[in-house]
């Protein structure tokens, strides 16, 4: 196996050289880390993540939540460019920042729906350390935020040429989907499977089909099997330094999951507010009837009743 | 502006304001801002990569606005109405860009909050200017911060950076429908991959991997273990519910046919039974003498019930058979009919009831009436 490593390492040496005179090369590094605080799923993505991304390089958990501008420190003591950070806020909401290390931008972004790789409905298995294909929504070229996010997407997800401990085969596919504007995120394993020979067959003549197959020039075909992890990104900011700086982009349209609870709370509320008035409204109305013992206005007396007749 | 709040209108008249004046002022100072804006993009700017030209001039025509205004770059987002007739010079190029600079300047000026719209007619509200929560969204910085960081993709090969963008944007008309937005996004991987194989075998990369080539995976052979044992137990339940339906329709459907069985069986019961009683009535009409009731009825009865074809057969060959038992045929015919040993033995037509002469039975009153 190590010599079949070695042939297409070497084959990969000669590519390399070309462009590197002329373009520099894309060398990216990760420093991932989640904050403290958070829940045993978030610390299963990241974990997933980070044994998808073999330039990645990851961290304990930071300990301050406010003092943010410490990654940079962070990642230029790692050598790392790019910094993935989970931010985990009342043990419940997940946070994502993406940044690149010293001179920004940086992205915050809220994460929702996620599932782990442990979850066994994802049947789909890929090499460990492999360079994914990425695939991008056309959407993300339509706006300037949008772009930013698609270049930290690329640098942070995929996995630079030549990584340390990075596998020559492309065996999986990330996909990258604006949709209700939101970033939906997928990780399939690409299966290769010989196509049926009945199609050939059909076609071309026998001798004919069976040597392309022999000689691998054939197409095989592809399909797709998750597996995972897969997780929905709502952009919030875009500061323009690395954690600092100002502010440049800001999404009108998030709700922070705080204000969704507490208006949740709070129709709750309104449901206990009403009845509790009904009830008082009610016992106000019996009493104008005279029908409570106490309080409200006493019943008319009548003429006819038993103790005025005896008196 | 007739039917704008009465309060309103009472606090506008005791300001004096002048509502046409007020609307002239607005349409002028939007015109001379098209204006100014429209102005410095008319220069060429040669530095414009070819895919991202439009992108720049709304750059250029915002940082233009900023610089004349020295005023925040917040921009409000939302839907803008402006009055094409009232700019005398207009640019059909730059509609993005109109976009951008409107409301910078119109900060010093009253904001019409939205609830007050609702009271203003249509051809009012198109020159209003809804106030609302404003937007951060800094084109110039935005674009400065991707130059900062981006990759030269147009000059890298393909194989370092392996992104592919689909050429139409991906649509998902609802997103709450899991089925179709997972296939939309399977549809837009699986498109990526085809094209991104395409280039990487062209650029001569390894692909697909060896069979006999072993390394770490993402999930561990316990894990997969556990998928694959997930997955058979699926396929087993499955399976076994699959059967269990079936032997349950099986079990319906099984007592269904014995039910119409029982039915099927009691109608023939039924209509034998009917058959017998037309016949016993038809034998007793037609002859009450006959002492041998049981017998003859016997043989109707099978007649009545078997085919007709059997009967006629009966006929043919039967009779010739009994007429020759009878009269002879062939054979000696001396002392056929004297009794012999057997026939003194036979009791057939013997019987105690004929003996004890008991009076036949009267017939019901229905038949007596009948016949008569």
């Amino acid at each position: 196996m190590a010599s079949v490593y070695k042939s297409l390492s070497k084959t990969n040496g000669h590519k390399e050289d070309g462009p590197a005179n002329g373009v520099k090369k894309n060398k990216q590094r990760v420093l991932i880390l989640s904050s403290r605080g958070i829940t045993y799923r978030h610390r299963h993505l990241l974990n997933d993540l980070a044994s998808l991304l073999p330039h990645g390089r990851k961290d304990a958990k930071l300990d301050t939540k406010s003092k943010l501008y410490q990654l940079n420190e962070l990642a230029e003591l790692y050598s790392c460019n790019n910094v993935f950070f989970f931010e985990a806020r009342k043990g419940k909401d997940l946070y994502l920042w993406m940044s690149k290390a010293p001179n920004g931008p940086t992205v915050k972004m809220h994460m929702q729906n996620l599932h782990t790789m442990e979850e066994l409905h994802f049947t789909g298995n890929c090499l460990k350390g492999s360079r994914p294909i990425l695939s991008f929504d056309a959407k993300f070229d339509s706006e300037p935020h949008l772009r930013v996010l698609k270049e930290l997407f690329l640098h942070i997800f995929g996995v630079p040429k030549g990584a340390r401990k990075s596998k020559p085969f492309i065996d999986h596919v990330m996909g990258f989907t604006l949709a209700d504007g939101k970033i939906w995120i997928r990780n399939y394993q690409i299966n290769e499977t010989e196509p049926s020979k009945v199609v050939p067959a059909d076609s071309e003549d026998a001798p004919k089909s069976k040597e392309k197959s022999s000689g691998k020039s054939k197409e095989t075909e592809i399909s797709l099997v998750e597996i995972g992890p897969r997780f929905v990104l709502t952009p919030i900011v875009i500061q323009e330094g690395s954690f600092g700086g100002p502010i440049i982009y800001e999404n009108k349209e998030f709700v922070s999951p705080n204000q969704v609870r507490s208006e949740i709370r709070l129709k709750k509320a309104g449901r206990y507010n009403a009845r509790a008035e009904q009830g008082i409204e009610r016992l106000a109305k019996k009493g104008e009837l005279g029908l409570r013992t106490s309080g409200g206005r006493a019943a008319k007396k009548d003429e006819l009743d038993t103790a005025e007749l005896f008196a | 502006m007739v039917n704008k709040s009465k309060l309103k209108m009472a606090l506008a008249a005791e300001k004096g304001t002048d509502f046409k004046k007020l609307k002239l002022q607005k349409k002028e100072r939007l015109a001379n801002k098209k204006k100014a804006a429209k102005a410095p993009v008319e220069k060429p700017n040669g530095k414009n990569e070819d895919e991202w030209e439009d992108v720049e001039e709304v750059e250029d025509e915002v940082a233009d606005v900023d610089e004349e205004e020295g005023d925040s770059e917040e921009e409000v987002e939302g839907p803008m109405k402006i009055n094409f007739d009232e700019i005398d010079e207009s640019d059909s190029d730059s509609s993005a860009g109109e976009n951008d600079q409107e409301p910078s300047d119109d900060e010093d000026d009253e904001d019409i909050p939205m609830s007050d719209l609702e009271d203003l007619n249509d051809e009012e509200k198109e020159d209003m200017i809804p106030h609302q929560r404003l937007t951060i969204n800094n084109t110039v910085a935005l674009t400065a911060a991707l130059k900062r960081i981006s990759l030269p993709i147009s000059k890298l090969p393909f194989s370092e950076h392996q992104s592919v963008t689909t050429s139409e944007p991906v649509q998902i008309a609802d997103v709450s429908d899991d089925l179709n937005r997972e296939l939309a996004f399977y549809a837009q991987s699986l498109s990526a991959v085809q094209e991104a194989r395409k280039k990487l075998k062209a650029e001569g990369v390894p692909f697909t991997r060896p069979t006999d080539y072993f390394a770490e995976m993402v999930k561990a052979d316990e894990h997969m273990a556990k998928i694959k044992a997930k997955m058979i137990d699926e396929a087993a339940s499955k399976k076994a519910s699959a059967e269990a339906r079936k032997q349950r329709d099986l079990k319906k459907f099984g007592k269904q046919v014995q039910v119409a069985k029982l039915q099927e069986r009691d109608k023939e019961r039924k209509q034998t039974m009917d058959k017998i009683k037309t016949l016993k009535r038809k034998r007793q009409g037609a002859d009450n003498e006959t002492t041998n009731e049981a017998d003859m009825f016997d043989v109707a009865v099978e007649d009545e019930i078997g085919t007709k074809g059997s009967r006629k057969d009966r006929q043919g060959p039967n009779k010739r058979a009994k007429k020759d038992e009878k009269f002879g045929f062939g054979g000696k015919k001396r002392f056929k009919k004297s009794g012999d040993a057997m026939s003194s033995g036979d009791l057939k037509g013997f019987s105690s009831k004929k003996m004890k002469g008991v009076a036949k039975q009267r017939p019901g009153k229905a038949r007596r009436a009948g016949k008569r």
